[in-house]
This record gives C-alpha cells, sequence and structure tokens, in this order.
C-alpha cells in the first residue's frame, strides 16, 4: 500500500505563464521515457523479481518516480494556471487546450497519449533489469534535452535536480542487475531465465 | 525554529537524504555506517514531522493531531489544511529559506 507525504520532494516555484515549456515538459509526465512509465515499468515488475532485495528496490524506486511525476505535473500545472486563449494559441498549446483545457493529461511532447508499449516487464531478472539501465539513461537524456532548450532558471531548477536522480537509479540498478548475476552460474548468466527455471538460481 | 519556512527547508533536506540513503541500502544493506547515519537522520525526521504538525498542519497521515489544531472545545480536521504540494504558495519556503534550491542555470 501506499501513503501520502503533502510536500513535493523537490520545491517547484515558477512564476511566468509558458505554456510552450509546458508542451514540451509534458513528456517526462506521459512520454516513451516520462515518470509514468518509470514507476509503471518498475512496480509491474517487482512482483515475479526472484530475489527479494531487488524486488524492494524496484518497489523504492518506482515510489520515487511516483513523486517525481507529482513535480513534473506542479511544473505543467504552474507554466499553464493563469494561461489564456490567446496565449494558447500564441503557443501552439491550442490543439491541447481544446481537449484538456489546462488540466493534467498524460502525452508526449508531440503530442502522443501515454501507452503502455513504452515500457516492458517481461518477466526475466536480466531482461528487466537491463531495460532498466536503458530507461534511466533515455529519462536522463530527455531532462538534458529540456535542460537545453528551456532557459527559465524557476524550471530548470527541478529538472537539474530530477536528471541527478535518473544517474543514482542507473547506478542502483547497475548494482542490482551484478548481484543477480552473482547468485547464477558466472558461465552462461543469459542462458536461463532466473524468474522462471528457478532450478538454476543458487540459493 | 519558529518560522513555517525553515522548518520546510528542514523537514525537505532530511526527507530527501533519507530517500536517497534508502536506494543505497538497499543494494548494500550491511554498511555499518549508513545503517547508524540513517537511524540518526529517520529520528530526526520523525521529530521534525510532528514539531511541524503541531505548528502547522500534518504532512504525513501519522501525524494528524487534531487536539493540538484549534481550541479544545472545538476541534477540527487538519489533514486538508496547509499547502496544497502543487501550487507555487507550497514551495515558498524555499525561496525564503533555501533560494539556490529554486534558482537553476545553464
Ligand atoms: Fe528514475
Amino acid at each position: 500500500m501506499w501513503t501520502y507525504e503533502k510536500r513535493l520532494q523537490f520545491p517547484v516555484r515558477i512564476s511566468k505563464t509558458c505554456p510552450k515549456t509546458a508542451s514540451l515538459v509534458i513528456s517526462q509526465f506521459g512520454g516513451p521515457d516520462g515518470e509514468l512509465a518509470a514507476s509503471m515499468r518498475y512496480l509491474s515488475q517487482r512482483y515475479t523479481m526472484p530475489c527479494k532485495e531487488i524486488g524492494g528496490l524496484l518497489t523504492d524506486i518506482g515510489t520515487e518516480e511516483l513523486a517525481h511525476l507529482e513535480m513534473i505535473c506542479a511544473i505543467i500545472y504552474q507554466l499553464t494556471k493563469d494561461l489564456t486563449p490567446e496565449q494558447a494559441k500564441a503557443d501552439g498549446f491550442d490543439a491541447y487546450y481544446i481537449d484538456h483545457t489546462s488540466a493534467l493529461w498524460p502525452a508526449a511532447a508531440a503530442g502522443v497519449p501515454f501507452n503502455a508499449c513504452e515500457l516492458q516487464s517481461k518477466g526475466d531478472a536480466i531482461t528487466d533489469l537491463t531495460e532498466d539501465l536503458a530507461a534511466e539513461q533515455k529519462a536522463r537524456t530527455t531532462y538534458d534535452n529540456l535542460l537545453r532548450v528551456i532557459d527559465d532558471p524557476d524550471v530548470l531548477a527541478p529538472l537539474q535536480f530530477l536528471r541527478q536522480r535518473e544517474v543514482v537509479h542507473f547506478q542502483r540498478f547497475g548494482e542490482a542487475l551484478e548481484k543477480i548475476k552473482n547468485s547464477l552460474d558466472a558461465k552462461n548468466f543469459y542462458y536461463y531465465n532466473p524468474e522462471f527455471d528457478k532450478q538454476f538460481v543458487k540459493a | 525554529m519558529s518560522d513555517r519556512n525553515t522548518w520546510m527547508k528542514e523537514i525537505a533536506e532530511t526527507g530527501f537524504f533519507l530517500d536517497d540513503l534508502k536506494l543505497y541500502l538497499d543494494t548494500h544493506p550491511l554498511d555499518q555506517d549508513a545503517l547508524n547515519t540513517f537511524a540518526e537522520y529517520a529520528k530526526k525526521r520523525r521529530t521534525l514531522l510532528k514539531e511541524y504538525a503541531e505548528h502547522f498542519e500534518p504532512l504525513t497521515c501519522d501525524c494528524i493531531c487534531p487536539e493540538n489544531n484549534g481550541s479544545a472545545a472545538q476541534k477540527h480536521w487538519t489533514w486538508c489544511g496547509g499547502p496544497i504540494p502543487w501550487d507555487r504558495e507550497a514551495s515558498d519556503w524555499a525561496a525564503a529559506a533555501a533560494p539556490n534550491f529554486v534558482k537553476g542555470g545553464q
């Protein structure tokens, strides 16, 4: 289960309305490498993870991703809450505005709706952890792209924080992958599925 | 500590330190120094959350203490009070107590 803590993990305090920036940052909400995909990826994979410490790590990182999703949504909300229809039109936010006004709806920067096909839960520990390592790097690249095109320091601060967290998550998933390998036959890690062919996993 | 801003800064810093250390301990469960540090800061966080709820509003369900808000004769539900996390005002503490938190740069 989950409980809620009534604060953001890192402060979000944006003064200037900017639907254009919101339409880019939204990718980290509902885009291919966004926080919604990240949290659902880890929270889905954890059930069948053969090593319970790694199931625990997936729970903790998946939970932190939910807190990141909340920060991203707070950024978009603050960038658009005082939006006028004229600003929406001038900034290319009008198509989104027609369907969602200034509410939050998970989509990619190019307008593609959130799609569960952006994440995998394959039921093989090595496959899934390799996916997770790639996912953290893809999210980091997306943050780097955002940091290059956005210049409002109020928006950059939380994005820089979130980028750093992707690096830390990558490190932790790397350690988890090493741990799984240690419980397998070092002569051929990739021959078995440690989640399914349990007889080959050392106790 | 008397003002909301300083309190929130302490809660945010302690909370984040523990978020990060928790992930480290997930993959280094026998690191004795990290375990001791975790225990120390977890205790600090519990105290901060409890004191904040007594002065202002609860941030977690475990800190809801209606008896500390309003008069004894007229208790009220405090969980819905205080700033909404995603509102700009909820992060005002950072501008006052930790301006370098909220000003990013290229
Ligand atoms: Fe992440």
